[in-house]
């Protein structure tokens, strides 16, 4: 049996599942304690149930999304050694930054040599302002961790209370700024976190819980519990994650499908290619910084159930903010929700109270109730086909860069529609006849992101580089730095050594991988030639323990 | 989504790291890693001023309208091709519409050493992205006058052979000396024909030349000729092998000096053209030519071993680079004043006997080239080219080639012309192609097939 639970800002969901099936599903309000939740979430599905037939329970949560969009985690310092390139003054994260002198170029090398007194005095100016947290993030850091490494070295001997994280253990792509914000969230949410991790124990324990324990990524993977707090960051996002990955459970296998999840404020979108979720090629923008967080391709639409609607004499507008709920639930506004309830699109609210906002609303356009309600459903159903069909031609548009990738480039649509989320029955009908798809409600849809956490594999990748002109090696990551000592280093055997660097990983994190289900992600291999002979290799590699779902979840009757 | 209120930088990277000429030479796959490296670590693509493309293919079509590819122009290109100049477009037409203030098409294969007859490749190039791309701009939009401004160490002596003819194409190039470097072209005394004298300018700059001198023929020469000409569309065909660390050339410009001279021209569209200085010149030129279009600072950009003033100008070379400008300046001023050379003068054309050699592929061409002297339009243009691949391939082509402006005159010559050679029996193909109708026909005589291509 498992258990999926999804922490999310309003409600906690759980489920539960047995033989790919559900057996019970759990819905409370998220209280401020949080234990408290989730413990409240979990009796009911577990009621009954013998906490020794539980295989593993896996959480999804919010938390940090929220706590980055309130700003509410801790002062961080960044040292930066960004060498020659962008301008230094364009290096502003909001918080305070101090660049130091050193430089490492594309291969790894050495160019400018970082100047240890300068690395002193700054440590000494962060300590008199306080200072218990650093980054230390280099440019192309992830070729060369010696700089980084060193003034870490420096602050652990100087102020041995500091908490320290190194860019290259953290953003190990290319891409420095993304690199410095990716390790500045991370810096920022551990304490946090970690409350969050030890409220997740706390519950198990006092349910004397010993299943395996983990926690959903933003890519659809998950991770234990146990190792969760090195890389908070990447539990981000995993809201919609959670809620793509119980629809690619719930569907029939290898469909390409729009997930559509409409909440209050909100319409998340997510693509299922083939049976999968799209993988964003770049890293997760959280609250408009860009990271290198690896997550599903998903696009938030500001239009949701309860989104305010307002006229300007010419025609209706929808706004972008919540003045609170529907007005046939005795919010202030009238809203989408309010046109579906006076076209008998939902059964929610008072059906007077919905007449009333939608002719309010239709007076000074001339309208009628039932037509302003036309309309407004017209306007949002226009609005997310749109951002959906717009989501697609960006997908097709990614950059490109090898010849048989552009030849490659094709028209692909969903032929299904699944919609999830409180605002989903009443407007997916509409969508997918836009879109000229089947519309899909999967059944449990109200408890689909706890499903989608039930459901999820752990995942792990290891990227390998190798240079043989220099002789050595670099596993990202792991920020390890190796000689190779093989003179006839190649292909074959860099992906034999990431392969074994990725069992033995998966091992330190209790995972076991067969070799033979290892999928390779990135291979790219250039051969380097100085003055018409081949004096090198450059080899990148990345491996991955495969994606995907334990299981797709039946319904009663398969 | 960015969603700015000034306009965006266009970029398509496209290194084409599946594709090299052969595995070890100067044009093959790890050409742009480097420069990969270096934009993508840097952040450029994530910048706001920033906006990536993905490049797509040119149509056969396209190509025709610039080339007589010998025998299709399917023979003459690859994949690998049709995207580098599917590229150039696609950047081109989104400034035309205004959707972006300028673009980088920072893409290989290259293309500026490809003639308007393409029998192979020269100088790493089979089709000219750049001419591509402008003839397409001058078909589909109707742009009148443009500017081609050819900044790499060679000299850019196909685009200039393609528009030698044509009066609404300015074609500069600075270079490194002809006597010292391929293709051993661009000359002071090299003009462009008699409809289009001076609308082709050469600067030939002694090996050695850095920054400074650079600067000073931008400033002084190029500048002023560029604000008369009044382009609606300035090119530049960005080369990055007058780099100090360039292995074929051997001058002495740095990243710095690259981005000052974007500054300056400030070109609609950058296309890349030749640099293979890989990891010494490439990531560092490349980043500072996007900074420089997108209006950043590019100031803190600096190669390793770059020092400011570690290249000081002799007085020498810089007056000899005054001199250089002043003359010609002097034949830009006298640009409409000067009647064709009665010498090559015969009847109603003008005549040029043209060598070309393709070093790739070890081809010599010779062409007879003849221009209609018209007085109400530029003149049509027929080409007889023979050409000797050493192996037995060799054969006589006949191309007819109508410019947009044409008269009806020199149209129905042309056509007739065409027509004539068909029958001749000499040529082993003869082409016509009309870019006033946009209609292009090619013909073999030994199958006795003809094929045309309409856009």
């Amino acid at each position: 049996m498992n258990v999926g639970v999804d922490v999310g800002g309003t409600f906690t969901d759980a489920v539960l599942l047995e033989n790919n099936k559900v057996r019970t599903t759990a819905k409370v309000p998220t209280k401020k304690d949080l234990l408290e939740s989730v413990l409240e979430a979990i009796d009911i599905v577990l009621e009954g149930v013998n906490t020794k037939d539980l295989k593993r329970i896996v959480f999804s949560t919010t938390m940090i999304t929220n706590l980055i969009a309130e700003r509410k985690y801790e002062n961080v310092a960044l040292l930066l050694i960004p060498g020659p390139g962008l301008a230094h003054e364009s290096y502003n994260f909001g918080t305070t930054v101090h660049i130091l002198s050193g430089a490492i170029d594309y291969r790894g090398r050495e160019i400018i040599p970082l100047d240890d007194r300068e690395v002193e005095s700054t440590l000494a100016d962060l300590s008199r302002l306080g200072c218990r947290r650093v980054c230390v993030v280099g440019k192309f850091s992830p070729r060369n961790t010696t700089h980084e490494k060193r003034v870490a070295d420096i602050i652990k001997k100087k102020y041995p209370a500091w908490k320290i994280d190194l860019g290259s253990m953290i953003g190990g792509q290319l891409n420095f700024p993304r690199r410095v914000t990716t390790t500045y969230l991370t810096s920022a949410t551990r304490e946090p976190y970690h409350q969050f991790i030890n409220s997740v124990r706390q519950a198990l324990a006092i349910r004397e819980i010993d299943a395996d324990v983990f926690i959903l990524k933003a890519d659809g993977g998950t991770m234990p519990l146990a190792n969760a707090e090195e890389l908070p960051v990447e539990t981000i996002f995993s809201g919609p994650a959670a809620s793509t990955l119980g629809v690619q459970a719930l569907i029939p296998p290898g469909e390409t499908a729009v997930v559509v999840d409409i909440g209050g404020t909100t319409t998340d979108l997510a693509l299922i290619l083939s049976g999968q979720p799209l993988l964003s090629s770049k890293g997760a923008r959280v609250e408009n910084q860009l990271t290198q967080v690896r997550t599903l391709a998903v696009k938030s639409v500001p239009v949701g159930g309860d989104s305010a609607l307002q006229q300007d004499g010419k025609g209706l507008i929808i706004g972008t903010g919540r003045l609170g709920p529907a007005y046939c639930m005795g919010g202030p506004a009238p809203t989408p929700t309010d046109a579906l309830r006076v076209l008998g699109l939902t059964e929610l609210g008072d059906p007077l109270k919905a007449e009333e906002a939608m002719t309010d609303l239709g007076e000074a356009l001339n309208l009628s109730a039932r037509d302003t309600a036309g309309k407004v459903i017209e306007m949002v159903v226009e609005r997310i086909s749109s951002e959906v069909n717009n989501m697609f031609l960006d997908w097709e548009q990614e950059p490109a860069y090898l010849v048989w990738e552009v030849l490659q480039k094709k028209k692909v649509r969903p032929s299904l529609v699944a919609g999830v989320g409180g605002g989903a029955s009443g407007f997916i009908s509409q969508i997918a006849a836009k879109l000229g798809c089947d519309p899909f409600i999967p059944p449990y849809a109200p408890v689909a992101n706890a499903i989608g956490a039930a459901v999820a594999r752990p995942t792990m990748q290891v990227s390998l580089r190798a240079d043989t002109e220099q002789g050595y090696f670099i596993i990202r990551e792991e920020g390890f730095q190796g000689k190779l000592k093989d003179r006839h280093f190649n292909e074959n055997k860099a992906l034999v050594l990431a392969k074994e660097k990725l069992m033995q990983r998966a091992a330190k994190y209790g995972l076991v991988v067969e070799p033979e289900e290892i999928e390779t992600t990135h291979r790219e291999v250039f051969n380097m030639i100085r003055d018409w002979t081949t004096t090198g290799r450059l080899i990148d590699i990345t491996v991955q323990t495969p994606r995907g779902i334990i299981g797709r979840v039946l319904k009663g009757d398969e | 989504m960015k969603k700015r209120n000034y306009k965006q930088t266009g970029l398509i990277f496209f290194p084409a790291f599946d594709w090299a000429i052969s595995p070890t030479h100067p044009e093959r796959e790890e050409r742009l890693l480097y420069t990969r490296d270096q934009i993508f670590e840097e952040g450029i693509m994530d910048l706001p001023q920033i906006l990536e493309f993905t490049a797509s293919l040119a149509s056969i079509h396209d190509i025709a309208r610039t080339h007589f590819c010998v025998p299709r122009v399917e023979d003459q290109t690859i994949e690998a091709h049709l995207i580098a100049a599917g590229a150039a477009i696609l950047l081109a037409e989104r400034i035309v519409k205004g959707q972006i203030e300028n673009g980088f098409a920072l893409v290989r294969p290259p293309g500026h050493h490809a003639m308007r007859v393409v029998h192979g490749n020269r100088g790493f190039c089979n089709i000219n992205n750049e001419a591509i791309m402008v003839e397409y701009l001058r078909s589909r939009y109707g742009i009148k006058r443009v500017a081609i401004v050819d900044t790499d160490v060679h000299h850019g002596d196909g685009t200039q052979n393609i528009f030698w003819h044509d009066p609404d194409v300015l074609f500069i190039s600075f270079h490194q000396d002809g006597r010292t470097i391929f293709p051993g072209t661009g000359f002071t005394y090299e003009l462009g024909g008699p409809r289009a004298f001076a609308r082709t300018i050469n600067i030939p700059l002694q090996p050695g030349t850095s920054d400074e001198s650079l600067l000073y023929v931008v400033d002084n020469l190029i500048l002023p000729i560029l604000k008369e000409f009044k382009p609606d569309f300035i090119v530049n065909s960005a080369g990055q092998d007058n780099h100090f660390t360039d292995p074929l050339g051997s001058m002495r410009v740095s990243a710095q000096g690259y981005a000052k001279l974007t500054e300056k021209l400030r070109p609609d569209l950058a296309v890349l053209e030749g640099g293979y200085a890989i990891e010494t010149a490439l990531p560092y030129v490349n980043m500072a030519i996007i900074l420089a279009l997108a209006g950043l600072d590019y100031t803190n950009i600096r190669e390793p071993d770059y020092w400011s003033g570690r290249f000081k100008e002799s007085p020498d070379r810089s007056g000899q680079v005054r001199k250089l400008v002043d003359q010609m300046l002097h034949y830009w001023h006298v640009r409409d004043q000067m009647p064709p050379d009665s010498r090559y003068i015969r009847g109603q054309f003008y005549e040029r006997n043209n060598r070309i050699f393709y070093d790739t592929d070890y081809i010599e061409e010779r062409q007879l080239e003849r221009l209609k002297l018209c007085d109400h339009c530029p003149g049509y243009l027929s080409i007889e080219s023979y050409a000797n691949h050493g192996l037995g391939k060799s054969g006589k082509v006949k191309c007819l080639s109508v410019p947009f402006t044409t008269c009806e005159k020199c149209r129905s010559e042309a056509i007739e012309a065409y027509h004539q050679a068909k029958k001749r029996g000499i040529y082993r193909y003869v082409y016509l192609q009309d870019k006033s109708a946009d209609i292009f026909f090619g013909y073999d005589t030994g199958s006795g097939k003809e094929w045309q291509s309409e856009g």
